[in-house]
């Protein structure tokens, strides 16, 4: 079929396209110099940038003494876990090097069914990475051969895992969530230790620290508070009005206070109403407490995702023979989960940055490993800054693979396109 | 068998709801009595104090950053309130200031300029995802290794920046009176100049006669100020504000004069207002976007000039989509003033946590968090009946 446009190519050399349109130059010109202010704002920019890089370079490679972020080494990872006063006689480096192999194997499980994408992409970052820290000159906290080669071990165990995922019937979303679930309770009972057993003596939670403390903490509130935040919003959304005026009560009670009085109430009043031998540490208090008010703001964003859902969704699952519970399992709540991954996403970011807070009840994560260092050893008082560009940048790794993770998820979803 | 409205009481859905929903509250209010319970019977044993008595008592602590006055000998009570006021300062700065910076940097994510939306791009992605603990402890070490007061920054002889804090010019009054009487009449040339640019506006849309409101409005508001200024001046013999500017005063390094930022409330604010326009920017942003382009395209057919299109066309209905989020970015900006603590801020929370060592816990926290909680009930007020406001009519649930 001939166009318009064929015909007139046909009959007319077209003319080529102003030079100052296309190409660099035309990009240049669109994108930097559209007008004369946009012009000025292009060359202050670049100029400040220039400077900006100058000086930051200058600071980077001349002024700070990274020397302080080897000084703590390992102790950002697991803070106090092992030292000689928390685990005396031993060595108990291995233990959470193990919880890290299994998140390797499980991730590289979760490649194996996906078969590729992000989730690849994750597993070989966390196997690589891992590997990669085994080659750090720094010595950490006690760190021979045998956690250098358990830092190794990552990689064998995220394509360990991917093997498992892709060629045995463990490969399904099921059993990853079962392993996954074992794992996280393994490592746990592997970090605290069981009394009795040799080699895996107990551990007192007050020494627990680091980035450690913030993963178990982030990885506990996370995979509890969406159930939770679904519940909630669902009762605030019930026809049932004791249940809903019990959920409303809740969720703006924990969404209207800030957390650090939450988890200073947790840690002095909250123990006045158990036993004094009631088995309920400070690092359990704590992620009982972020979990229930990350549910809080999640019970939000659902129902957000919730109310933009158009009432014909429900209806025709009901014109079609679905009854209460299904309607809102089957249809309502896997779009309005779909609508709402960016806030979702958004609220997990948070709770892992929250996770820094804990510094109110006295736990060394891997914030506070760094401020009481700097208290402790005033002639480091210069490095403070080091240190915290240091943290800020770890924490920033974590948050920002968070938020691609969520990218790619919602891409894969086909949020907006349906 | 036992039947209710023919049916089985136990196939009832009203009966079974609530049943369930009596349940439900019985287990919930159980399990608050018997949480209370212990706590009463385990201060009982160990004779912790309980009560309110304690906010009579002397507090007996000093409170930096004290805005309203405070001594030592004041009561608890009093104490609690300055540290309110402290928080309630830092919220209200910081949102003022978080929300400028945001809109910038929203607008400027939205810049045709390639790097000036990259630039704000980078800025968003790493000021969001940085805890806002790590950013204040950041600024407060770096606020603290600068140099001491005889030492400090001067900036165009002005501003002082040192270990201390930043002093800043700041206006002050010389007569109490004179300047409360021309406050007083500035506000009532404010709310006239409100009045003219109603009326005016209203004229504009009635008989369709331009009559510069905006214009008029704020010329009227000037020139009461203005006059008011100068019946004063020619009073009171002087001007009812003059500006104080800093400078160094006594031997081992003061500042007089000026408004001197001291370092806790300084990085608190820093920390708060970089962190909070990140997220305020993004919100800006996802509003002016969510501004179909046909509106702005039907405006400009109708002859409004760009910035016309902007401020009568986009800005309105940008608003209606970033007002919601953007106070729950003020509710979380106050609640996040509570990590004033880390920084050396005498915050509620910090002044609070001081307190339970001389004062029950308890009872302190309880208040504390009752106040927090009416702030933020402030704030959804606010923002609600904003939301009523400009809702649309169809769209009031």
């Amino acid at each position: 079929m001939t166009t318009l446009g064929d015909q007139a190519s046909s009959r007319f050399d077209a003319l080529p396209p102003p030079p100052m349109s296309v190409g660099f130059a035309g990009w240049v010109r669109n994108n930097l110099f559209s007008a004369w202010y946009n012009g000025a704002l292009t060359i202050v920019s670049v100029l400040a940038i220039g400077l900006a890089v100058w000086f930051g370079a200058s600071w980077v490679f001349g002024v700070a003494h990274w020397s302080v972020i080897g000084e703590l080494g390992g102790r950002f990872i697991i803070g106090q876990y092992n030292t000689e006063g928390a685990c005396p006689g031993q060595n108990c480096f291995w233990r959470p090097q193990v919880g890290l192999l299994l998140a390797s194997m499980l991730l590289g499980m979760a490649w194996g069914y996906a078969g590729g994408g992000v989730v690849k992409r994750a597993a070989l970052v966390v196997a690589g990475v891992s590997a990669a820290m085994a080659l750090l000159p720094y010595g950490f906290d006690r760190m021979g051969m045998d956690v250098r080669l358990l830092l190794v071990a990552n990689v064998p165990a995220a394509f360990g895992g991917m093997a498992l995922g892709r060629y045995t019937p463990l490969g399904t979303p099921r059993w990853i969530a079962i392993v996954g679930v074992a794992s996280f309770v393994l490592t746990l009972v592997l970090i605290s230790g069981l009394p009795g057993v040799p080699g895996l003596q107990p551990v007192s939670v007050t020494s627990w620290g680091g980035l450690m403390l913030n993963l178990l903490l982030a990885t506990c509130g996370i995979t509890l508070s969406l159930p939770l935040g679904i519940a909630l919003a669902l009762g605030r959304r019930s026809h049932l009005p004791v249940v809903k005026m019990l959920c409303v009560g809740f969720i703006e009670v924990f969404r209207g206070v800030p957390l650090i009085t939450l988890l200073f109430m947790s840690q002095v009043v909250v123990p006045l109403a158990f036993p004094q031998d009631f088995p309920l540490n400070s690092v359990f208090r704590a992620a009982i407490i972020i979990t229930l008010f990350s549910s809080a703001y999640m019970a939000e964003n659902v129902r957000g995702g919730l109310q933009a859902l158009h009432p014909g969704q429900a209806e025709a699952a009901r014109a079609l023979g679905l009854h209460g519970w299904q309607i809102t399992l089957l249809i309502s709540l896997p779009q309005a989960l779909r609508n709402v991954i960016p806030a979702i996403a958004g609220q997990f970011i948070g709770l892992f940055k929250d996770t820094s807070l804990v510094y109110i009840i006295g736990m060394l994560d891997v914030v506070e490993v760094g401020r009481a260092f700097i208290l402790g050893n005033p002639e480091y008082l210069e490095s403070a800054r080091e240190l915290f560009v240091f943290v800020g940048i770890v924490f920033w790794i974590f948050t920002y693979s968070m938020s691609y993770i969520s990218r790619r998820v919602e891409e894969h979803m086909g949020v907006g396109q349906r | 068998m036992l039947t209710y409205q023919g049916i089985p009481v136990w196939r009832h859905v009203g009966i079974i709801e609530w049943a369930a929903q009596i349940v439900s509250a019985v287990v919930v209010v159980a399990l608050v009595v018997w949480f209370f319970f212990n706590i009463g019977r385990a201060i009982d044993a160990r004779d912790i104090p309980f009560g309110f008595s304690f906010l009579d008592r002397e507090y007996q602590t000093p409170i930096g950053d004290a805005i309203i006055p405070y001594e030592s000998s004041d009561s608890f009570l009093y104490a609690l309130v300055v540290a309110t006021t402290n928080t309630i300062v830092v919220a209200i700065a910081g949102v003022i200031l978080a929300t400028m910076l945001g809109i910038a940097i929203g607008v400027a994510r939205l810049s045709g300029n390639w790097i000036i939306s990259k630039l704000a791009l980078i800025y968003v992605e790493f000021f969001r995802n940085v805890p806002l603990l790590v950013q204040l402890l950041f600024w407060f070490y770096i606020i603290l290794t600068l140099p001491t007061v005889r030492e400090a920054y001067v900036i165009a002889d002005w501003i002082y920046l040192d270990n201390a804090g930043l002093s800043v010019p700041w206006p002050s009054s010389t007569e109490v009176g004179a300047s409360l009487a021309w406050l007083g009449v500035a506000v009532l040339g404010v709310i006239a100049g409100v009045f003219v640019h109603r009326l005016l506006t209203r004229r504009e849309v009635e008989t369709g006669q331009p009559s510069y409101p905006l214009l008029s409005g704020i010329g009227t508001a000037v020139v009461i100020g203005a006059g008011a200024w100068a019946v004063v001046w020619a009073g009171a013999g002087e001007s009812p504000f003059v500006v104080s500017i800093p400078e160094p005063a006594g031997r081992f390094g003061r500042i007089d004069g000026g408004f001197t930022f001291r370092a806790g409330l300084l990085v608190l604010l820093i920390g708060l207002v970089m962190y909070t326009a990140a997220f305020i920017a993004e919100i800006v942003r996802a509003g002016i976007q969510s501004v179909g382009r046909g509106q702005i395209e039907a405006a400009r057919a109708l002859g409004l000039s760009n910035t016309e299109a902007l401020r009568r066309v986009t800005f309105p209905q940008a608003l209606r989509v970033i007002i919601p989020p953007m106070i729950s970015q003020y509710l979380n900006l106050t609640k996040n003033s509570s990590l004033g603590g880390a920084v050396g801020y005498a915050d509620m929370t910090s002044v609070g946590i001081t307190m339970t060592q001389t004062a029950p816990a308890i009872s302190i926290f309880l208040i504390i968090m009752l106040t927090y909680l009416l702030m933020s009930l402030t704030w959804s007020l606010i923002g609600n009946l904003y939301n009523r406001r400009i809702g649309l009519a169809g769209d009031r649930r």
